[in-house]
């Protein structure tokens, strides 16, 4: 490993003095077309946190770079205000703009915000082109836009304009990886894989995915202003929906959410044709050809991101591994301590005192249909209870609503005594409620701490400026949400495939991080919706003295649906039986087993 | 009796997960064959399987003695094979009307328009409500009125066979009674043969001939359904009763 | 009356869009895509009846007369364009679509900028014009009303064009087919329904209407550019979500409102911002009513 280090070191190295001197060897022309690529490895950066990372579908990005570019040009031109302060007044301005435009729209999912997006570009270009309040200077823009300074020195010379965007990128690139390997990276990741399962996993999903377009939108600004501080002019022909196709396809080519595709396709776009200038007409019929084949041939770009092992922060993972064994020991024992002050609680499992989660007369419906009519369930503290029922009787409607996917026609939902009804899922989740899903709903190209790591999302801290300057707190609590996550991977028997995406593993095994991922944000209510489903015998026998040991060991609460009645019948203490949407029984397995009315739900009616 | 349809040592993965294990199966031409099991057994994979809606991972499937992997998906509706698929799966936006002209799209090289029209008829008569909904849209239809529209517009295209899955799921008893009238008038007015998946155990042993019983993707249980309907390995199957007595005995 | 001439153009413009929307429509019914090209197939289309018309000093018109040489024009465009659909399904979506809705999203962008820039490679970077030999131009004039030739005859064409095609769409059992494909593929194939025929048959005639609003357009304002295909694929693309996308006759019905919101837009509040208000109606629509103004809803399953 440490050689492998070594020679990516080294080649770091060689890169960084080929770029520096690159200049020597190259005309004004070829340092412009390097400029460029600088520029558009900006501006594909900053669509690469919006679409690469989040996964939100931006075509009209071109409109963010256009405010920070006619930002810095009226506010240079107007008011003399040097190029280089303007720097963050673009980004904090083409954030803000991007804030307030993409509030309202950011519920949209994937072709309307891409639509809603188009429109948006469009809007600010025609906007530009009508010269609102004389600012913006009509078609032709403004000239005269000035040079920057680092204090005495001009940058003026298309070598100085070389380094500058290049030394500024250099910056960006450094922040861009520590973000992405921090709690918002991993955050914006888990919603671009699934956003439901990040949402009940605790990620406030809407905040992160407008926090990816204010960051996106503020590094498309800083970009705006380098633009136009080396054009010296700004017009609205260059912020088209044709320059927000190709910076969609910069993210694209290179491979979504990977800062090295997306510098690879900066350069693709900028130097591709220069190269092909001897054929000036034809240049960007082979460019769409090209993107037409790469998508024939690389679907998933051509320097796609690969997943890091997170040894970054920690250097060795069996370390980790040890420690954690330790500390799991100190874990149990004082789970131990709280178990023994909640024996005392009636065995009595539908006495009232001890219910952590009850349900007042929920009702659910979609269109006409009526998919939970009046239900009332009520979940003992410390036990294991089923929700069983024929297809379609509504089982995982009320898990849906529980955890807040839902909102309640009427009825109300309490836990732990507390209104919990039409609470976010992400706020249900944070107070110690934890799903599954019926059909495993992972993070499938994230590795399996990671994936565990979700859970861990809401009890952690550090935000963006910490993640980025990795502060004290920020890296202790990464170590800390590592450490927690392998000690799950370990419970689960994973701990050996941690660096494995999500989606390479076996049916069975996602199962359990889907488990592992509910049980790392120490939830008190653990909701199971078909645990068993699609494993063999062997691993549902596991499964079972698994989830009756989480029982002892954590002070656990599990609710549960399952079709398999062995699974049911064995471990229940209390079953509920649902058809057609309303409670027809509830009891303890036994009673269950021989209830007339279960019989003739599951069996039917004989006339 | 011939054999109408075959399942030889089929075997069918999604993903990673096997959902069934070397199934074989026969149904004779003029039967109706129960397929039971719980949720989750596989009963719905097998009926896709035979509509090449999944691929088999390995077997084969014959149908009057053709190897169905050598036809394509779209023409099993020309061959007379007919599939009511779970969840009914009418399409919303499309009045009752038109649903039922696309079930003899597939047939309509072998139907004259005289013969759907009469089929039309038939269906009307057998579920009288989808005459008087005729031009609404089936989208706006009651569960068991779609329930009715799938089963006719599987029944339009004059099938041989008929694949039916969980027509009862979700429907109020008296309706459940009335798809089950259906299903016998289908069967005695037509002639159709039927592979009948279902949860409702008693009700489907009721009408079958013979029966299966597939748990966790495996055929467990096989024999004539007057046999199974006393069988407590039946019971045992839906609820999971040796787990129970297992825990008992230890207790 | 002025009023009414201005309905009259804004129909005029509103059946180009039509035309186009439905384009975008049925393909994004049957593949789930927003066909980002079908803006440059339509200027094809317009490049294609322009070189008939002028190819051997107006030899089709000579030869056929003035209609017969539009109507070859015409139907020229309609043919070619088709295949250039069918062509491009088959070449640049069919392996794609396998890959997801991202990458299937940038080939249509590479299709797109293949095709503009092909146009420009051919027929040159400067604008082209129908020459008015090749087009009636005179008007007429009922009692105070004064429309051209031209515009009737656009007007007629695009309606009886519009109502075939929703003759076929809604009341043909392969029509009913189309619309099942799009609802619910898996069940359509059950059915009997050829789902690969639905597809090459919907990438043949929504180009193909593309390419008539192509050549009408070129003989409506005789001036003809190779970027004209965004501008309008734009627009007739907000006219297709206007509607309700994947749904035709609500794609007719967004294209027409479309054109005449933008003609009075133009005549009552600015014309230099009756884009803004077109997208900024388009965003609202996506707020408040997502699946358009006649679409259906769509239940989402978690």
């Amino acid at each position: 490993m440490g050689k492998g280090r070594g020679t990516s070191k080294f080649s770091l190295l060689a890169i960084i003095l080929l770029f520096c001197l690159y200049p020597l060897f190259s005309n004004f022309y070829w340092t412009d077309v390097a400029f460029f690529f600088g520029v558009y490895a900006l501006l594909g950066l900053s669509l690469n946190i919006v679409l690469g990372e989040t996964g939100l579908f931006d075509l009209g990005h071109a409109a963010f770079y256009a405010i920070g570019a006619y930002i810095t040009a009226i506010l240079n031109t107007l008011y003399g205000i040097p190029i280089i302060w303007l720097i963050p007044l673009s980004a904090i301005g083409a954030g803000l703009f991007a804030y307030i435009v993409t509030s309202p729209i950011i519920h949209l999912r994937g072709d309307y915000l891409c639509v809603v997006t188009i429109g948006i570009g469009e809007i600010v270009r025609l906007a530009l082109i009508n010269n609102p309040f004389g600012l913006t200077g009509g078609p032709n823009g403004i000239t005269g836009v000035g040079r920057p300074s680092l204090g005495p020195f001009l940058i003026d010379s298309p070598t100085r304009f070389y380094f500058y965007v290049w030394g500024i990128l250099v910056i960006v690139i450094i922040c861009l990886i520590r973000l992405q390997r921090s709690r918002i990276g991993r955050a914006w990741n888990y919603l671009r894989e699934d956003d439901i399962a990040a949402e009940t996993s605790g990620i406030d999903v809407r905040h992160f995915k407008l926090l990816a377009f204010v960051m996106g939108a503020a590094l498309a600004g800083v970009a705006g202003n380098i633009y136009a501080s080396k054009l010296m002019i700004v017009s609205p022909d260059t912020f088209t929906f044709m320059e927000s196709s190709m910076l969609f396809c910069i993210v694209m080519l290179g491979g979504l959410g990977s800062i090295p595709g997306s510098i690879l396709g900066a350069g693709i776009i900028t130097v591709f044709p220069e190269i092909f200038r001897i054929v000036a007409n034809y240049r960007m019929l082979f460019f769409g050809g090209a993107l037409v084949l790469t998508m024939i041939f690389r679907p998933g770009g051509i320097w796609p991101r690969k997943r890091e092992a997170l040894r970054l922060q920690v250097s060795n993972i069996d370390d980790v591994k040890g420690k954690v064994r330790g500390k799991l020991k100190a874990i149990d024992k004082s789970q131990n301590m709280k178990k023994t002050t909640s024996k005392n609680n009636s065995n009595e499992p539908n006495t009232i005192g001890n219910h952590i989660l009850t349900t007042d007369k929920l009702t659910m419906t979609f269109g006409g249909l009526v998919a939970v009519n009046e239900f009332d369930l009520a979940v003992s503290q410390g036990k294991i209870t089923s929700i069983i029922g024929p297809n379609g009787a509504g089982k995982t409607t009320v898990f849906n609503v529980v955890t807040g996917i839902y909102k309640p026609v009427s009825g109300r939902v309490y836990f732990e005594g507390n209104d919990i009804t039409g609470l976010k899922p992400h706020k249900i989740a944070e107070l110690g409620l934890a799903r599954t899903f019926q059909n495993i709903r992972l993070f499938p190209n994230l590795t399996c701490i990671e994936n565990v790591m979700a859970g861990l999302h809401h009890r952690m801290n550090s935000y963006v400026l910490s993640s980025i300057v990795r502060t004290e707190s920020q890296r202790a609590e990464e170590k800390w949400a590592l450490e927690i996550a392998m000690h799950w991977l370990e419970k689960t028997g994973l701990g050996d495939v941690h660096d494995e995406l999500a989606k390479n593993l076996p049916y069975g095994k996602q199962k359990l991080l889907e488990l592992a991922r509910a049980l790392s944000s120490s939830p008190r209510l653990l909701i199971l919706d078909e645990p068993s489903s699609g494993l063999n015998d062997k691993e549902t026998e596991e499964l079972m003295v698994f989830l009756e040991s989480l029982l002892e060991e954590q002070n656990l609460t599990i609710l549960l649906i399952e079709h398999d009645m062995n699974v049911v019948m064995g471990i229940s203490h209390w079953v509920v039986v649902m058809d057609m949407g309303m409670k027809i029984a509830e009891g303890t397995p036994k009673e269950i087993y021989n209830h007339p009315k279960v019989i003739e739900a599951y069996l039917g009616r004989e006339e | 009796m011939s054999e109408l349809l075959v399942l030889e040592n089929v075997v069918v993965t999604y993903g990673a997960v096997q959902a069934l294990k070397d199934v074989s199966l026969k149904l004779y031409e003029g039967q109706i064959v129960a397929v039971l099991g719980a949720n989750g057994a596989g009963k719905s994979t097998m009926l896709k399987s035979i509509s090449k809606i999944v691929p088999l991972q390995s077997g084969k499937i014959y149908y009057k003695g053709k190897d169905l992997s050598l036809v394509p998906a779209h023409e099993l509706a020309s061959l007379g094979i007919s599939h009511v698929p779970e969840g009914r799966r009418v399409f919303s936006t499309l009045t009752v009307e038109e649903n039922l002209n696309l079930g003899a799209y597939g047939g309509r090289e072998r139907l004259s328009q005289k013969e759907v029209e009469a089929e039309k008829q038939w269906i009307f008569e057998l579920f009288p409500v989808l005459l008087e909904r005729k031009n609404q849209l089936a989208g706006t239809l009651s569960g068991g009125e779609q329930q009715m529209l799938a089963l006719g517009r599987g029944l339009i295209s004059k099938p041989t066979l008929l694949l039916l899955d969980e027509p009862s799921l979700g429907l109020a008893p008296i309706l459940v009674k009335e798809i089950f009238n259906a299903i016998r008038k289908i069967h005695e007015e037509r002639g159709v043969s039927i592979l009948l998946v279902e949860q409702n155990a008693k009700k489907a042993l009721a009408e079958a001939h013979y029966a299966y019983i597939l748990e966790t993707g495996k055929i467990s249980i096989e024999g004539p359904s007057s046999q199974l309907a006393n069988d407590d390995r039946v019971k045992a199957a839906y609820l999971g009763g040796s787990a129970l007595e297992k825990k008992f005995e230890n207790k | 009356m002025i009023i009414l001439e201005q309905l009259l153009n804004g129909l005029t413009i509103g059946s180009f869009y039509a035309l186009i929307a439905l384009g975008y429509s049925m393909v994004y019914g049957v593949m789930k895509l927003i066909n980002f090209a079908h803006g440059d197939l339509f200027a094809l289309g317009s490049y294609l009846g322009y070189s008939l018309l002028i190819w051997g000093a107006g030899a089709a018109s000579q030869r056929f007369g003035l209609w017969g040489g539009m109507i070859a024009a015409l139907l020229f465009s309609f043919f070619a364009v088709g295949c250039a659909g069918v062509l491009m399904e088959r070449v640049a979506y069919r392996p794609v679509q396998k890959s997801g809705r991202l990458p299937l999203v940038v080939s249509a962008l590479g299709v797109s900028i293949f095709l503009q820039n092909s146009i420009m490679a051919i027929w040159g970077p400067r604008y082209q014009a129908y020459p008015a030999s090749v087009v009636p131009t005179h008007a007429i004039h009922l009692g105070w009303l004064h429309v051209t030739i031209m515009q009737l005859f656009i007007l007629i064409l695009s309606f009886m064009l519009m109502l075939t095609l929703y003759y076929i769409v809604q009341k043909t059992t392969f029509g009913a087919a189309i619309r099942a494909t799009a609802l619910d593929r898996e069940m359509a194939t059950i059915l009997g329904v050829d789902v690969r025929k639905i597809t090459l048959f919907i990438f043949f005639l929504g180009p193909a209407l593309g390419g008539v609003a192509g050549v009408m357009n070129g003989m409506y304002y005789r001036q003809i550019s190779f970027v004209m295909g965004w501008n309008y694929g734009l627009k007739a693309f907000t006219a297709t979500i206007l509607g309700g996308i994947g749904n035709i006759p609500a794609a007719m019905l967004g294209g027409l409102l479309l054109g005449i919101v933008e003609m009075f837009g133009a005549a009552y509040i600015s014309s230099a911002w009756k884009d803004v208000f077109t997208f900024l109606i388009l965003i609202i629509i996506l707020i408040f009513r997502p699946t358009g103004l006649i679409g259906e809803k769509v239940a989402e399953k978690v």
